[in-house]
C-alpha cells in the first residue's frame, strides 16, 4: 500500500503527486506485506492474546495509543481485522508525519513549480496534526472548568475529609498507600457507599482480590441513615446498591479492557445523561501491575504508565473520582515501602499512607504528597465495626 | 529594518543613556529572578531542567514562575514586578491543579510576597527607582487577577503524539496568541519531559514491517521534540524550563537519598564532593541532555519539617548541576509559594 494512502481517502489535496513530494523527502510508510503482517499481528487477533503475556505487550501497547480502536472488537474476524489495519496504517501515516521535519518539506514546497497545490496540502497536514492534540486553554477557561466540573466528593471518613479539606477531587488520581489491614478497603467500601448514596453518582469498583463486600457497603449505608419504615428503607438501599458496579479484574489486561469499555460507555452516558459515575476504584492497582515489572524489561513499566495515563484521562474527561490503592511490601532494612515504588510516584495526584495500630480501632493517615497542600500533615479517624 | 536605521553611520551615532539602555535591555531579555532559579541569571533561548524525586516541588517552582511572568510590572501605581508577558504550560505529567496557581496568584496580587523575593526584588527595585512614584499598597484588583489568568496558556499531552503535534503547531499557536495579547511570550513549560519515557522506550522494540520507515521510539520522538523545540526557539524567543521526575527507584534512590541527606546536613560539598557523580541516573536521550543549558536539582530533605508561624512546612532543597555551583539553597513551600529559608 502506497504511503499516505489511507489518508488520502479523507483529504483528497493528499494526492499522489503530494505522496511522491512525500515520499521523496523521506517521509514515507514503506509496504507492509500482508503475509508478514498477519505473522507479527496473528498472535494477539486470536482470543487467547491475553495470556501471552509480556513478550506481546508492546504489540499490545500500540493499541491502547491508538485511541480510535478499542481493543475488545479485536477478539472476532477477519473484516474487523481488515478494519484495524485500516486504523492502523492510518495512525502509522500520521505518525510519520508528526516523526518527520515538515519546515524542510515547506522548504521545498517553495522551489516546486506545482507549489500552491503542494502547499495546500501542507497547511491540510498541519491541520491534521492540529486536530490531533487537546485544546488549549487560558487559565480562566481551566479555572472555569475546574468549579464547574470539579468538585470535592467527600468519603464519609471524617478524618480523611477534614484532612483534604472536603475529600477527594473529581479529575484528580488519588492513591491509599498502606500495609495489609491498614484501612485501605474499608476507605474504599466506606467511600463507594457515600458516593452512590450521598451524591446519588455511580461507582465502579475493580477488585482484584475478592475484597469487596457488599455487606459492608450495605452496614455503611445503613449505618448513617435516619431510621425510616423499613419497606421504604428497603428501596432506598436497593436504588443506592444499583449504582454501584464491581467488576472482578485479576490481571492487567483485563483492566484496560474494562477502563476501555468504561471509556466508551461514558462517552455514551454524557449524551444520554442518566445517572454520572462519579467514582471509580481499582483496589489495589499494586496487585495488578507488580506481576509485570521486572525482569530488566521495560515493557512492564510501559503498561504501568499507560494505565496511569488511561486512569488520568478518564478522570480529567469525565469528571470521575479515581481512587486506587498500593501495597507495601518490606523494603531494605525492614522498612516497608509502597509496592510501586519510584516510577509510579510520579503518577498519582495526591498519595495518602494509612496505617493502623494493632489492637485499636484508630487509623492513622498522613498526606505524601498533594498538589496544593503541605505533605506531612496528618490525622486520625476510626470505622465502624 | 532599513527604514529604522537609514545608515550604519546613523545607527554608530546614536546616543542612547544609561537609564534607556538599561530599560531596553531589562525588556528585551528580562531575568528571572526567582528562587530557587535566582542564582544564575537566565535568557530566553536557555533550556532549563528541574530535575529531582517526586515530591520536589517542582511544579511549585514551574507554577511560581509562571505567576511572576503574567503578572504585569505595574498596575494602577502598584508595583507587581512581574515580566508582562505570556507563559505556556505543556503538561505531560497530566497532573497540573489550576486552583494551585489561582491561589498563588492572589497571594500575590495581595501583596503577600516573600521575604527572600523581597530581599532579591529590592536589587531590582533599584531600577525602577527612576520611576519615583509614590508605591501604592496592594490590594485585590478583579480585572488584574482575570487578566494574568488569561496570559497563562496550557495544554494537556496524554501521549508522546500528541506531545508532537502540539509542538508541531505551537508556531501558530504562539502567533495567534500574540496578536490576541498584544504581548509575547516568555517562558515555555514542560511538566515533565519524561512522563512518556517507559511508554516510548518499549515501543522502540516494535516489530519492523518495513525498514525504510522512521519509527517511532524513545530516540526518535526525543529528537523531533528537541529539533520542534529548536525551531520554535529561533522564530520566537522564549525561556524553557522543563522538569524531569527521577524514574529510576531501587537502590538507586536510596543512595540518593543518603547522598542528599549527607548534603543537606552538611551544608558544604566537603562529605558529599568525593562522589561527584549525579545523585540520579540519567535516562534521556543524550540528543535531549545536549540540549539543556542549565539544570537544577531539586529534592526534600531527609527532615522533612520546619516550623513556621503559619504551621509545619516541608523543607526542600536546590542545587545548580549545570554551571555547577557551589551552594545548596533551602527553601520551604507555603501557601504564598516558594520561599527562601537560611
Amino acid at each position: 500500500m502506497a504511503p499516505l494512502k489511507y489518508l488520502e481517502q479523507e483529504y483528497p489535496i493528499l494526492d499522489s503527486n503530494f505522496q511522491n513530494f512525500c515520499a521523496t523527502h523521506g517521509i514515507f510508510s514503506g509496504p507492509f506485506p500482508p503475509s508478514n503482517f498477519s505473522r507479527i499481528y496473528s498472535p494477539i487477533l486470536t482470543p487467547s492474546f491475553t495470556f501471552l503475556g509480556v513478550r506481546f505487550a508492546p504489540i499490545l501497547l500500540l493499541f491502547w495509543r491508538c485511541s480510535l480502536f478499542d481493543c475488545s472488537e479485536l477478539k472476532d474476524t477477519r473484516r474487523k481485522h481488515m478494519k484495524f489495519r485500516a486504523l492502523h496504517k492510518k495512525t502509522e501515516d500520521q505518525e510519520d508525519l508528526l516523526l518527520h521535519d515538515l519546515h524542510v518539506l515547506v522548504a521545498f514546497a517553495e522551489q516546486q513549480s506545482t507549489s500552491e497545490r503542494l502547499k495546500q496540502g501542507i497547511t491540510q497536514v498541519l491541520s491534521i496534526i492540529d486536530g490531533q492534540h487537546q485544546p488549549w486553554l487560558n487559565g480562566m477557561e481551566l479555572l472555569e472548568d475546574a468549579q464547574l466540573n470539579k468538585h470535592v466528593l467527600s468519603t464519609g471518613c471524617e478524618g480523611i475529609d477534614l484532612l483534604l479539606e472536603g475529600g477527594l477531587r473529581m479529575g484528580q488520581l488519588t492513591e491509599l498507600v498502606g500495609a495489609s489491614s491498614s484501612g485501605k478497603t474499608q476507605v474504599c467500601l466506606l467511600a463507594t457507599s457515600n458516593v452512590a448514596k450521598k451524591h446519588m453518582g455511580g461507582v465502579v469498583y475493580l477488585d482484584t482480590g475478592n475484597s469487596f463486600s457488599p455487606q459492608r457497603v450495605i452496614d455503611f449505608i445503613r449505618q448513617n441513615s435516619d431510621p425510616a419504615i423499613d419497606q421504604a428503607k428497603h428501596r432506598i438501599l436497593q436504588k443506592v446498591m444499583n449504582r454501584i458496579l464491581c467488576h472482578s479484574v485479576f490481571d492487567i489486561f483485563t483492566m484496560f479492557d474494562v477502563l476501555h469499555q468504561l471509556e466508551v460507555n461514558l462517552r455514551s452516558q454524557m449524551q444520554k445523561g442518566d445517572c454520572q459515575v462519579r467514582l471509580l476504584i481499582v483496589d489495589s492497582i499494586s496487585s495488578l501491575v507488580t506481576p509485570i515489572l521486572g525482569g530488566g524489561g521495560s515493557q512492564g513499566h510501559a503498561l504501568m504508565a499507560s494505565a496511569g495515563f488511561l486512569l488520568k484521562k478518564l478522570a480529567h474527561e469525565h469528571n470521575l473520582v479515581v481512587l486506587v490503592t498500593n501495597h507495601t511490601v518490606g523494603g531494605e532494612g525492614g522498612i516497608s515501602k509502597p509496592a510501586l515504588g519510584e516510577s509510579w510516584k510520579s503518577i498519582p495526584h495526591v498519595r495518602l499512607r494509612l496505617s493502623h495500630d494493632q489492637g485499636s480501632s484508630i487509623y492513622n493517615v498522613s498526606v505524601f504528597k498533594h498538589p496544593s497542600m503541605v505533605s506531612g500533615k496528618a490525622a486520625r479517624f476510626t470505622i465502624y465495626d | 529594518m532599513e527604514e529604522v536605521v537609514a545608515s550604519p553611520r546613523e545607527w554608530i551615532d546614536r546616543n542612547e543613556s544609561a537609564k534607556t539602555m538599561l530599560a531596553r535591555v531589562l525588556t528585551a531579555r528580562p531575568l528571572l529572578l526567582l528562587p530557587p532559579l535566582h542564582r544564575v541569571p537566565l535568557r530566553v533561548g536557555n533550556v532549563v531542567e528541574l530535575v529531582g524525586t517526586s515530591p520536589s516541588a517542582k511544579t511549585h517552582i514551574l507554577i511560581q514562575a509562571a505567576v511572576s511572568c503574567v503578572l504585569p510590572k505595574e498596575w494602577n501605581g502598584v508595583h507587581y514586578g512581574g515580566l508582562d508577558r505570556l507563559v505556556m504550560f505543556i503538561d505531560l505529567d497530566c497532573r497540573f491543579d489550576i486552583l494551585r496557581l489561582s491561589k498563588m496568584l492572589k497571594h500575590r496580587i495581595n501583596g503577600e510576597s516573600n521575604g527572600s523575593l523581597k530581599k532579591i526584588d529590592q536589587e531590582h527595585m533599584d531600577f525602577d527607582l527612576w520611576n519615583n512614584d509614590t508605591k501604592k499598597s496592594p490590594t485585590y484588583d478583579e480585572e488584574l487577577y482575570s487578566l494574568c489568568m488569561r496570559r497563562f496558556l496550557f495544554i494537556r499531552c496524554y501521549d508522546s503524539f500528541q506531545f508532537l503535534a502540539t509542538l508541531k503547531t505551537l508556531n501558530y499557536r504562539i502567533r495567534k496568541e500574540q496578536e490576541l495579547h498584544g504581548i509575547s511570550v516568555h517562558i515555555l513549560m514542560i511538566d515533565s519531559i519524561g512522563a512518556f519515557h517507559w511508554i516510548d522506550r518499549a515501543s522502540t522494540f516494535m516489530p519492523l514491517g518495513a525498514t525504510n520507515r522512521k519509527t517511532p521510539s524513545l530516540q526518535t520522538v526525543s529528537e523531533t521534540v528537541v529539533q520542534e523545540i529548536r525551531k520554535l526557539l529561533l522564530l520566537h524567543p522564549m525561556l524553557v524550563i522543563a522538569t524531569k521526575a527521577t524514574i529510576f527507584g531501587d537502590r538507586y534512590s536510596m543512595e540518593t537519598k543518603r547522598n542528599l541527606g549527607k548534603l543537606d546536613t552538611s551544608n558544604s560539598r566537603s562529605m558529599s564532593s568525593t562522589s561527584l557523580q549525579l545523585p540520579y541516573r540519567e535516562y534521556m536521550p543524550s540528543v535531549w541532555q545536549t540540549f539543556v543549558t542549565h539544570r537544577v536539582l531539586v529534592g526534600a530533605s531527609d527532615d522533612p519539617f520546619i516550623r513556621t508561624n503559619d504551621g509545619d512546612c516541608s523543607l526542600y532543597f536546590s542545587e545548580w548541576l549545570l554551571p555547577p555551583q557551589s551552594f545548596v539553597d533551602k527553601f520551604i513551600v507555603k501557601e504564598a509559594g516558594v520561599f527562601m529559608v537560611p
